[in-house]
């Protein structure tokens, strides 16, 4: 271990003294090393800022990977059931939802069936337990929203990027009139259409009025409103947030290990409901849309690299054919033809590790002056942080060039015949 | 007197050509520490293939190489390696000096040669202990480009003390130098003999050779000692 740990200190001592000894070229073969670096690192670079979007955009829609998901039918009894089995934990959130319409009193909403502001999704309906029928009435300053009651802070299971605002409270004392936090859509909508007014949803004591405390992104393309279920049950019983004549969703996230999950499922069982659960896997999803596209740019990435491989190999047989008496004469002095090899491999090693640092600063720097020109315009470059495995990329790039481009000028130098010394 | 060297029948054939040529002919000869020897001959005599024989850079055809007491004739180049840097120190004709390097740094060349590791500070001392032993400790930061000729081979003796050898190899060192200064290399050279190394010099020139202890004359490969009357 010692002796193998003087050989590479030799071989690092010598290497630098042979690159300080030749700068052009090994300038020169930086450069034609540069753009395959630069070519795999802006690909794991693009990669990589292209998963974390993704991952982003999927973690908010679907919640961090691991989280368990359980779809309760909407029942009556069920809701009871999820909302005081989760009451007080923080392992677990209920999600209820119902139909809502905020603004004008009386008057129809502009988006029936909570459509997304400028999609036309039918006109309203109103269901109860003799069927469905087209409301009737005229069309006003009103917004439908899909209401979402929340048990506890859902940021853990999914994490909603807060736009403007603040977020729901859950540890102060329950207000009178709601407090809604706002999703993107719905957010559009109100900002089109500013009714202070009431909200209205269906089994109600009374129509109260809200107060909108923040906008989130949470990914969902239909106009949404978060709110404290004890806001909101004060004046709606809780059974009536599971009803589905008002379109009621139940869902439950949860920890994994939770204990919700079976003590819930056994409760929801013996009240003759079904439970469906299922673990969020959101980086397994984008792996498989990625891992194709990832595969083309590489090769192409490796192609590019192979030319700067050649370049570098081109300059080190010529940098070995310059050298022939420094290699015979370190020969003679006692050098292994093992550290000669090792010297002329330090030396492109070196090389490609300049480059890959040379190739990681700039785009470093890129991706930095991209973020400030066009960042506040597209929002999957905002704040957008240089990721480290493209660096560890361009690493392991400029590491494998070095060795590509430096293994047969390594050979030929410890082939170098030691009589060479004699003969000059 | 310990002997260093001894070569028993060593022939060395040059292959490859219609008619292999006989360059070493049952040579023989004994080296003991501190003592120095003249190699003398004319050119194509086989004198530098005989330095490259006892400095392990070739392996003899046949015949019996002794260091130490210790066969070395059919050595791996692993061990032959370890050898030139344990046993050996070389002064070519042209000095070999690497020009990108100063003079200590082209010494230090020989302790950074994957035979152990010694720490920088170490090898610094014993770098200008070497060039010291020269006379030229003062001129450790030039570069060749900067030393005349004769300086030059002095950075390169101090190079193949600089590991304190049992034996000095010493190939024409004088041969591009005037008298005067090639006087200051053979003193140079003959010091270290003092120290108890062994020193082989293979020269041209009639006056360095009569400094040494022994000559020995190479004709078409047969070596045969040279009776010195003083």
């Amino acid at each position: 271990m010692r002796r193998l740990s003087g050989r590479f200190r030799s071989s690092m001592i010598i290497g630098i003294q042979g690159i300080r000894a030749r700068k052009l070229r090994t300038l020169l073969s930086m450069i034609s090393l540069f753009l395959g670096v630069l070519a795999v690192v802006v690909v794991q670079a693009g990669a990589s800022i292209a998963e974390r979007a993704l991952l982003a955009d999927l973690e908010l829609q679907a919640g961090y990977d691991g989280t368990r998901v359980m779809d309760v039918p909407t029942q009556q009894s069920a809701a009871d059931a999820v909302v005081s089995t989760v009451k007080g934990r923080s392992d677990a959130v209920a999600m209820l939802g119902v139909s809502g319409i905020v603004g004008e009193p009386g008057v129809l909403p502009v988006n029936p069936n909570a459509a997304p502001i400028d999609q036309d999704w039918g006109s309203a309906v109103v269901c109860d337990q003799n069927g469905c029928q087209e409301a009737s009435g005229t069309k006003g300053q009103a917004v439908e929203v899909r209401l979402t009651a929340l048990t506890g802070d859902v940021r853990q299971f999914r994490p909603f990027r807060l736009e403007s605002g603040r977020w729901l409270d859950f540890s102060t004392v329950p207000s009178m009139a709601p407090k809604l936090v706002l999703n993107q859509e719905a957010a559009k909508a109100f900002d089109r259409y500013r009714v202070p007014a009431e909200m209205r949803v269906g089994g109600a004591a009374a129509n109260v009025t809200p107060q909108f405390v923040g906008v989130v992104d949470d990914g969902d393309y239909q106009p949404r409103a978060y709110v404290r279920i004890d806001e909101l049950t004060t004046w709606l019983p809780t059974s009536k947030l599971a009803d589905p004549n008002t379109g009621g969703e139940l869902r439950l996230m949860m920890s994994p290990g939770s204990p919700v999950e079976q003590v819930l499922s056994a409760k929801l069982k013996a009240l003759g409901n079904e439970v469906y659960v299922n673990t969020v896997e959101s980086r397994k999803e984008q792996e498989k849309q990625l891992s194709l596209m990832r595969l083309i740019f590489f090769a192409m990435a490796g192609l590019v690299l192979l030319i700067g491989v050649a370049g570098i190999l081109n300059v080190g047989l010529a940098t070995v054919g310059e050298r022939v008496e420094e290699f015979a004469l370190r020969r003679a002095v006692g050098t292994p033809r093992s550290l000669l090899a090792g010297i002329v491999l330090a030396e492109t090693l070196l090389t490609g590790l300049f480059t890959a640092a040379a190739a990681i600063g700039v785009s470093i720097a890129a991706l930095k002056v991209v973020t400030m020109v066009v960042g506040n315009s597209q929002p999957l470059l905002r704040d957008v942080q240089f990721p480290w495995e493209a660096g560890v990329a361009g690493i392991i790039a400029g590491l494998i060039a070095g060795i590509l481009g430096g293994f047969i000028p390594a050979l030929r130098a410890a082939g170098i015949p030691i009589a060479t010394v004699m003969r000059a | 007197m310990t002997t260093l060297i001894e070569l028993e029948g060593i022939t060395k054939v040059l292959k490859g050509q219609e008619q292999p040529r006989t360059i070493l002919d049952g040579v023989g000869l004994t080296v003991d520490a501190g003592q120095s020897v003249a190699i003398v001959g004319r050119s194509g005599s086989g004198k530098s293939t005989l330095l490259s024989v006892i400095g392990l850079f070739d392996r003899p055809d046949s015949g019996s190489y002794r260091l130490d007491g210790q066969e070395i004739a059919r050595l791996p180049e692993r061990r032959a390696a370890k050898l030139r840097s344990s046993h050996f120190g070389f002064v070519f004709q042209r000095f070999f000096l690497l020009k990108h390097l100063t003079a200590a740094q082209n010494v230090a060349m020989a302790l950074v040669n994957g035979q152990g590791w010694q720490p920088r500070r170490q090898r610094k001392a014993r770098v200008m202990e070497a060039l010291d032993q020269v006379g030229i400790a003062h001129l450790a930061k030039n570069r060749p480009a900067r030393m005349s000729g004769g300086e030059q081979q002095r950075v390169a003796i101090a190079r193949a003390l600089v590991r304190n050898p049992r034996i000095l190899l010493a190939d024409e060192p004088t041969g591009a130098l005037d008298t005067e200064t090639g006087t200051l290399v053979i003193d140079a050279l003959l010091s270290a003999t003092h120290r108890g190394c062994g020193l082989i010099l293979v020269t041209h020139d009639r006056d360095h050779a009569a400094r040494m202890g022994r000559i020995h004359d190479l004709v078409d490969g047969v070596l045969s000692e040279r009776v010195m009357v003083r």
